[in-house]
């Protein structure tokens, strides 16, 4: 007899939700620590929308550079599938993911228990 | 899968557009399929070279978002004698499209880096195309940023002028390395190298000055400079000694992993 089924339907879903809950509680904690690791008042100033060009680019810190520059190739990532791509932790890559998102540069989106990063670049204006 | 190669430099005139355009022969000539966009927007020179006057779609257009990608290739396989395939994609030479292109803000900037790094899909992907090169403007121009980070290798034409060296050096140190780019250089309108051991002293030198590989060392040929960026040596001279350096060239890229 397998685990789900002595357990149940039921308390697997708490389960799952639990786990959820645990794993967005890393990912705050993760850009928590990353925050405090670099300089913490530069990387807290725009947190409105700022587009991810070239020069924004260049003027990056160099670990959040190839994260950045992973997802414009990517178009949209996991911090998984960014991970793989950079050849670093998965759980650093969800710290400057996020630390990309809290600086205004990249989007973030839930699609069940994943979460995907991306650049907004259609909604945005420009001429 | 295939390769982006932009062709840039540090300043004007070290003869970027006619590396991009004799390699894209090169290319073509040994049967590969090529793609050559001109990304100078600010002074476009591929279609003056071509003689080709008046295009439906520009490079413009597609980084304008108001056209796809096969609107703005021109197939050129028949002027440049190709074995293979070559397709340009024109900048726009109007003074309109130039002040246009000159005005552009870093929203569109961003969407014009996403639109190029899309041609790895469109282009080297669906269109199975070999090489897509990419001829730039001098300098740190948007344009030319967006194209080094799209590319797989970044080929920096430069000459020994004092004033090159320092900024070539200072671009190898602040732009490309900081983009992990693949780069390789090819010093251009070299003097006196005519010797064995004068052109072993000059690539030590160059590997000194710049710590980065030398891909290539082409001397100055008054009959390329008189042919003022004309005449393809590359399809329409390929026993040239200038032809036989792109030879070199394009083998060695051919053989980079």
């Amino acid at each position: 007899m397998s685990a789900t089924e002595i357990i149940g339907k039921k308390p697997l879903q708490i389960l799952e939700r639990i786990k959820e809950n645990l794993e967005k509680l890393n990912e705050k904690m993760e850009v928590m620590i990353e925050l405090q690791k670099h300089d913490t008042k530069s990387v807290m100033q725009p947190l409105t929308e700022t587009p991810l060009d070239v020069m924004t680019l260049l003027s990056m810190p160099d670990h959040l550079r190839k994260t950045a520059i992973t997802v414009c190739r990517l178009g949209r990532a996991t911090a998984d599938e960014i991970a793989q791509q950079t050849h670093r932790a998965r759980a650093v890559e969800s710290a400057y993911l996020n630390q990309l998102v809290i600086m205004g540069h990249l989007k973030k989106q839930r699609d069940g228990r994943k979460a995907y990063f991306y650049v907004e670049r259609e909604s945005q204006g420009g001429q | 899968m295939g390769k982006i190669v932009a062709v840039h430099s540090y300043k004007g005139g070290t003869g970027k557009t006619l590396l991009s355009m004799n390699l894209a022969a090169t290319f073509a000539k040994q049967g590969k399929i090529v793609c050559l966009f001109d990304l100078d927007f600010r002074a476009p020179s591929l279609a003056m070279l071509l003689e080709v006057e008046k295009t439906e779609h520009y490079v413009n257009d597609y980084l304008n978002g108001t056209c796809e990608v096969d609107k703005v290739l021109v197939d050129m396989s028949e002027t440049f004698h190709a074995k293979g395939k070559l397709y340009v994609g024109f900048a726009n030479p109007a003074t309109e499209a130039i002040r246009d292109m000159s005005a552009k803000d870093r929203k569109w900037e961003m969407r014009a880096l996403g639109r190029l790094l899309a041609l790895r899909t469109s282009l080297l992907n669906d269109k199975s195309i070999d090489y897509l090169i990419l001829d730039t403007s001098p300098g740190l121009q948007y344009s030319s940023i967006n194209a080094i980070v799209t590319a797989d290798l970044v080929l920096v034409a430069t000459t020994f002028d004092r004033s090159d060296v320092d900024g070539t050096r200072r671009m190898l140190r602040e732009l490309y390395d900081l983009f992990e780019k693949k780069t390789e250089l090819v010093l251009n309108k070299v003097m006196d190298v005519s010797t064995k051991p004068a052109k072993e002293e000059l690539r030590s030198r160059v590997k000194d000055t710049y710590q980065v590989p030398l891909l290539g060392l082409i001397p100055c040929f008054c009959d390329v400079l008189k042919a003022g960026g004309t005449t393809v040596f590359a399809s329409e001279k390929p026993d040239h000694p200038f032809a036989r350096i792109l030879d070199e060239i394009a083998n060695e890229i051919n053989g980079m992993p």
